[in-house]
């Protein structure tokens, strides 16, 4: 059986530079109806811990340095 | 996001964060003061508007909207006029929120500002909250040189539903923007004064279509009966978006002579013209409607077909 070696992409990216989540910032974290991202204890930025998403877009859209991309897959555009 | 209670020296501790030499730190302590919904967390954030770094200040500018009264408004009146643009509309979207009767003092010194911007947004804000003088401030205001203002304008006299503002909406009505007579032909829809249904029959005939569509959805909305020959007229608009409202409008008026040529609509391509004329046959419940109907039972589009079913079912009813 192949290893499940390869990276995926998951749908919510965080730009590191642009993420206040060191600051303090969870605006992120705290509006997504699925909790699926968190603040990383490695980098204090957020990510997408649970690649499971309504593409519901808060995230998005309440982010106070416009840090966060989710990528809505192309048969749901 | 806090639901638990906020005990005061956690409103005093994000009050110290907004002194951090970190714009970064202090942008989320306005967050947080924000979420707070504490009343002492105002003056601080108010302050924040004046912040050096502009993420600061747009941050301040989002979390007043979460406030109301005065000390709010004032200091949404001053990032109104801030170099950054963002920050400008971000206060000009807070102050629409704004619904507590106090912050009007702070927005009516802005109406006369010299910037158009800052003008309509004051007005933006004013709708809302009823001041007493807003009916004269506003009438004064739709004879602004800016349409954006004369627009807002008359968005502040129409929330009123005063019936002395009639002669000013009727006069905005043929204003020389399209967005002004649109605003002013929807804001007529709480008159039911005669001179108001001959200023909407007038808009029928407007160059701008998104115009007519809104004169032709109030007409229906009014009940004015009067319209029911100029409504039947708009039935060949060029625009199907214009011909929609005036086949919903003929229906709402039970407009029994128009039945054919709402018909001749049955046919069109667009489904949602079909939809309309369907269901207009429906209030209307005139058997003359029923062969049309009865032709477009197996129409494609299935909220054409519920439609159609639906009218022939009422005027089955009517004729039971």
């Amino acid at each position: 059986m192949p290893l499940a070696n390869t990276p995926t992409s998951v749908p919510v990216l965080v730009d590191a530079e642009k993420c206040i989540a060191d600051k303090g910032c969870t605006v992120c974290v705290d509006v997504c109806p699925l909790d699926v991202l968190r603040i990383s204890e490695d980098t204090g930025k957020a990510y997408m811990k649970y690649d499971e998403c309504w593409y519901c877009m808060p995230c998005e859209a309440d982010c106070p340095t416009n840090a966060v991309t989710v990528t809505i897959p192309y048969l749901l555009r | 996001m806090m639901f638990e209670p906020v005990g005061d020296d956690e409103v005093e501790l994000l009050i110290e964060r907004l002194a951090d030499g970190d714009p970064e730190v202090r942008r989320v302590a306005l967050i947080e003061l924000a979420n707070t919904a504490q009343p002492e967390a105002v003056a601080p954030i108010a302050k924040a508007v004046e912040d050096p770094d502009a993420g600061v200040r747009l941050q301040a500018a989002i979390s007043l909207g979460e406030f109301d009264g005065f000390e709010a408004a004032e200091a949404l009146g001053i990032a109104l006029v801030d170099a950054d643009a963002r920050v400008a509309q971000a206060a000009s979207d807070s102050i629409a929120e704004l619904k507590a009767p106090e912050a009007a003092a702070a927005l009516l010194p802005l109406v006369e500002h010299v910037s158009g911007f800052v003008r309509a947004s004051a007005l933006r804000g004013l709708k809302a909250l009823r001041h007493p003088e807003a009916l004269a401030i506003g009438v004064k205001a739709m004879k602004d040189p800016e349409p954006g203002v004369r627009a807002q304008a008359v968005g502040v006299v129409g929330y009123l539903k005063a019936e002395e503002s009639l002669p000013a909406l009727i006069a905005a009505c043929r204003d020389a923007d399209a967005e002004v007579r649109r605003t002013a032909a929807g804001a007529l829809a709480f008159s039911k004064s005669p001179h108001a249904a001959d200023a909407l029959i007038g808009v029928l005939a407007d160059e701008g279509w998104a115009v007519r569509e809104c004169a032709a959805e109030t007409l229906g909305k009014s009940r004015f009966d009067q319209a029911r020959g100029p409504l039947a007229g708009l039935l060949d608009d060029d625009v199907w978006q214009v011909r929609v409202k005036a086949i919903r409008s003929l229906g709402q008026l039970k407009a029994k002579e128009a039945v054919d040529r709402i018909a001749q609509s049955l046919h069109h391509e667009v489904s949602n013209l079909r939809k309309e004329a369907a269901a207009a046959l429906g209030e209307i419940a005139d058997p003359a409607a029923l062969p049309h109907l009865e032709a477009l039972v197996n129409d494609p589009d299935p909220d054409v077909r519920k439609n159609v079913r639906w009218a022939l079912s009422r005027i089955g009813a009517a004729t039971g």
